[in-house]
């Protein structure tokens, strides 16, 4: 035998040293562990978890979530949300704004004494400059202002004039797309009101906005740091010298804002908060602002089954809604039209679409077409708050089976199956729509020949009534006129319509106990800004 | 006059060259230099049939990389798709794209990335010495323990010990990483609260000044003490997870081969001419087993690669398996082929230095 006992032992020796020295240095590295953040108690640092979708924070080219969120807390648009009540624009930059009778003009009076970062005021021409840049870079959010066209009436005013009745105009500028920025020194870094404008470098690493945090440093993948912009006078004083947004997946988030490792955590879902010690943080839970619906074509070469009127009266009967709510969790709501809860225009939930089995059965026997099996195609891989695509589709297909229904699931990534979707191939589709504003005009795009209409196959010749509707809500500028309009068009969809709301998703906001203000907002998630301490 | 040391004439200049040019023939004519600058080209060759294929499977995935990276909105305005195609080059032939990226390629430009709007490159630079620092730290763990547990394992064959050690490599190849992950951040981060958080860094730490890109190097040379730590704990636990499985099969391989030597005959001259246990081991077993030992190292690393994506989705570390997961979900073109590039350089080389270390251990290697 080779190894004596003294071999052996020196080999256990080294052994039992290289495990004690692996724990040591675990060990050694709790040490700092809790260094990196303060609690929540103001001055120090917050830290955010989210799971990003993060591509930049220049204003004018951001259109994600997490662009939405940091750009919210480093610059400030003409108007706002106050209090997260979606219903009433207010002014930030602007101290008072008019909507002409025919929603065509907007006119904006800029508050005055607002200062950039830099110290630099606030003037009509950085307003002019950051919307016209806006829609000359031809970016992702670049459509808010389609036909819009800009222009200084004087030092303290700014004029917006719509080439068709805009009503959604005052809603449209509080997105943090729309953010003023510093002409003087984008221009100076390359920015430009055309499809030439090379800015965006630039303000992926400096901010120039007048929020109450600058940025110090961004990496798109892993984290953004914001600091106390210390020339700030707007309305909300920033309380953290600094706020680090991290990107985090949901089950870390768990596990860090219950250790005090962050203090928010956005991406939760209603099963994940069940299971939160609420001594140690607290739970903000309602709807939010998605509406997850399903999509039958109305295109009968692709699909006779699902264009079949009865067959679509069929499958709205056959849904049980409130079966749907369990599977997506705590906060999750049934919209009661395709306007989610929280905007304008929303039906009352007397109005929502109600099962009925049998009604589901006859229709379908009325159909013809009961032998169909349409395929269900939905982006698997997508959880939207918690809310998995796979396991919803799972739901709605032993639903509709229930009721002598029988579908084939069609599952995809998001990224393959966008296409079919946009392109109208799917027989039906379950997607989702996040509000680009909280308009009811932005849910226009389901009327027959809107944007989803289209890709229904549902063309506006189809349904000239829903369409007149429609058309007629959207030139509207009187409030209680264009809601009641939105009303009816959506009790219209809801009749004979080829889209089925099903769920509002929860939305839950998880913070420390010595966290105030993190309250969520369908455009910006949360404010950061107006995030505070016990 | 010239100096003593000098040549005196032209015809001594032209022999010093011909002496200079002979060396140069030796040297390129050395059997290594030669193999050497054999699979250096064949790498080359290797690497943009790499770019190749990643172009044409990721062409071939069904789906629109403008709808994957613009909304929904922004998508149905011709005008902005074709700002976007035209920014990205996407409203050209794929047999130009490819040639573009190409000759791109040759300039060390990578493209833009659809995802990060950034430079691939700059990208990269990041995501790389991020993923090289908790899957180094994991190789060098893996080898220590691993072939020292292989050892133990193969000389005390079929005792306690042995089986302890073959336990440990099962549970190491078998257990999913990505569970195991799961499972440390919760019980030594969370529950037993011996471990930092997610991440690279503290929140509250800021970035050593850049010149690796490795934390733990770049805090050192700056003198940051404290990020020092604070990088080390952070790569502690990722690191950990990751080596469990390499340890496994390190352990496995290397039980094996040393079992295999042990009964050949030379070793059994060697005990009998009454050389120390320890010198055996590891004149005589240690470096014969060396050979298939290294082979699985260098697996082991490619597996390591692999195995950082599920890891650092759970750890929130901002390295290349994040950063390929992201651009594969947003058909991010340049930024898959960015990924596929820096991965199958890292294979290439670690073969060449596998191959020649062959060499280095076994001098019948050198000689065939």
């Amino acid at each position: 035998m080779i190894g004596s006992r003294s071999t052996r032992g020196r080999s256990l020796v080294l052994v039992a040293a290289a495990v004690l020295t692996a724990s040591g240095l675990v060990a050694c590295g709790s040490g700092s562990a809790g260094s990196g953040s303060s609690g929540g108690s103001g001055g120090g640092t917050l830290v955010i978890d989210s799971s990003f979708d993060l591509k930049t924070v220049d204003p004018g080219r951001e259109y994600e979530l997490t662009g939405q969120m940091l750009t919210k807390g480093m610059y400030e648009t003409l108007l706002t949300f106050a209090n997260n009540d979606l219903t009433k624009p207010v002014g930030d930059l602007a101290s008072a704004y008019t909507l002409s009778s025919d929603a065509k003009t907007l006119t904006l009076t800029l508050a005055q004494g607002r200062v950039f970062s830099d110290g630099t005021p606030v003037t009509a021409d950085d307003v002019v400059f950051s919307l016209q840049r806006l829609i000359g870079m031809k970016g992702n959010p670049s459509f808010l202002l389609d036909g819009v066209t800009v222009a200084k009436k004087d030092d303290s005013t700014v004029v917006l004039t719509s080439a068709t009745p805009n009503a959604a105009l005052p809603f449209i500028l509080p997105n943090p797309a729309l953010s003023v920025v510093n002409s003087k020194v984008v221009t100076a870094n390359g920015g430009s009101t055309d499809e030439k404008d090379a800015a965006e470098k630039y303000l992926n690493g400096a901010s120039a906005g007048s929020g109450p945090y600058v940025l110090k440093s961004l990496d798109v993948a892993s984290q953004a740091v914001l600091t106390k912009n210390p020339k700030y006078n707007g309305p909300d004083k920033p309380v953290y010298d600094t706020v680090v947004v991290r990107n985090v997946k949901a089950a870390t988030q768990v596990l860090n804002v219950q250790k005090g490792d962050s203090q928010v955590a956005l991406d939760l879902s209603g099963d994940q908060v069940k299971s939160l010690n609420t001594g140690k943080v607290t739970v903000t839970s309602g709807p939010s602002a998605y509406t997850i619906f399903l999509l039958l074509n109305q295109g009968a070469a692709v699909s006779p089954a699902t264009s079949n009127p009865q067959f679509v009266s069929a499958v709205k009967k056959a849904i049980d809604y409130a079966g749907l709510l369990g599977v997506a969790g705590t906060g999750s709501v049934q919209p009661a039209g395709i306007i989610p809860s929280l905007i304008a225009g929303t039906l009352p939930a007397s109005d929502a679409l109600k099962q009925d089995v049998a009604g589901a059965k006859s229709a379908l026997a009325a159909s013809g077409v009961a032998a169909q099996k349409p395929k269900l195609a939905y982006p698997s891989d997508l959880t939207l708050n918690g809310l998995s695509f796979q396991t919803l589709a799972e739901k709605l297909q032993s639903q509709l089976a229930a009721a002598g229904i029988a579908i084939d699931l069609a599952p995809a990534p998001v990224a393959t199956e966008l296409d079919n979707y946009r392109n109208g191939k799917e027989q039906m589709g379950l997607w989702y729509w996040g509000p680009d504003f909280p308009d009811p005009s932005n849910y226009l795009a389901f009327a027959p020949g809107g944007l989803i209409g289209k890709r229904a196959n549902w063309p506006a010749t189809a349904a000239p009534a829903i369409n007149a509707v429609a058309t007629q809500a959207g030139a509207t500028a009187d409030t209680a006129q264009r809601d009641a309009l939105y009303q009816q068009f959506q009790q219209s969809l809801n009749a004979s319509g080829p889209f089925i709301p099903l769920v509002q998703p929860p939305s839950n906001v998880v913070t420390a106990t010595s966290v105030t203000g993190a309250t969520y907002n369908p455009i910006w998630t949360v404010d950061v800004g107006t995030i505070g301490a016990k | 006059m010239s100096a003593p040391s000098e040549p005196s004439s032209a015809d001594g200049l032209v022999a010093e060259k011909d002496r200079d040019t002979a060396a140069g023939r030796d040297r390129a004519s050395h059997p290594l230099v030669r193999y050497v600058l054999r699979r250096t080209g064949a790498s080359v060759l290797l690497v943009v049939g790499v770019t190749l294929v990643t172009f044409v499977l990721t062409n071939l995935v069904p789906g629109d990389t403008v709808a994957a990276n613009l909304g929904q909105q922004a998508a149905a305005d011709p005008t902005i798709v074709a700002a976007y195609r035209a920014h990205y080059g996407l409203d050209r032939p794929l047999p130009a794209q490819y040639l573009t990226y190409l000759a791109n390629l040759v300039r060390g430009d990578l493209g833009e990335s659809q995802q990060t709007h950034r430079s691939v490159v700059a990208d990269l630079s990041a995501a790389v010495p991020a993923t090289l620092e908790i899957a180094i730290g994991a190789i060098v763990l893996s080898i220590l323990i691993g072939v020292g547990f292989g050892v133990v394992a193969a000389v005390r064959r079929g005792h306690l010990a042995d089986s302890a050690l073959r336990l440990v490599s099962v549970v190491g190849i078998s257990v999913p990483t990505f569970w195991l992950a799961m499972v440390a951040f919760y019980v030594f981060s969370y529950q037993l609260d011996i471990a930092p958080g997610s991440g690279r860094l503290s929140p509250a730490d800021t970035a050593p000044p850049t010149v690796t890109g490795l934390y733990t190097v770049d805090s050192l040379l700056a003198g940051q003490w404290a990020t020092f730590a604070d990088a080390v704990a952070h790569l502690m636990l990722p690191t950990l997870v990751l080596t469990l499985y390499t340890v496994g099969l390190l352990t496995r391989f290397t039980r094996s081969a040393v079992l295999e030597v042990l009964d050949q005959d030379y070793v059994r001259s060697a005990r009998a001419k009454g050389l120390p246990g320890a010198t055996v081991l590891l004149r005589y077993v240690l470096r014969a087993a060396l050979v298939p030992i290294l082979t699985v190292v260098g697996l082991a690393f490619g597996a390591l690669l692999s195995g950082t994506v599920l890891v650092e989705q759970i750890f929130s570390w901002p390295g290349m398996g994040s950063y390929a997961y992201q651009a594969a979900s947003h058909l991010d073109l340049p930024g898959v082929m960015g990924v596929g590039l820096v991965v199958g350089v890292i294979y290439v080389v670690i073969n060449l230095i596998v191959d020649l270390l062959y060499g280095v251990i076994d001098p019948r290697v050198r000689v065939a």
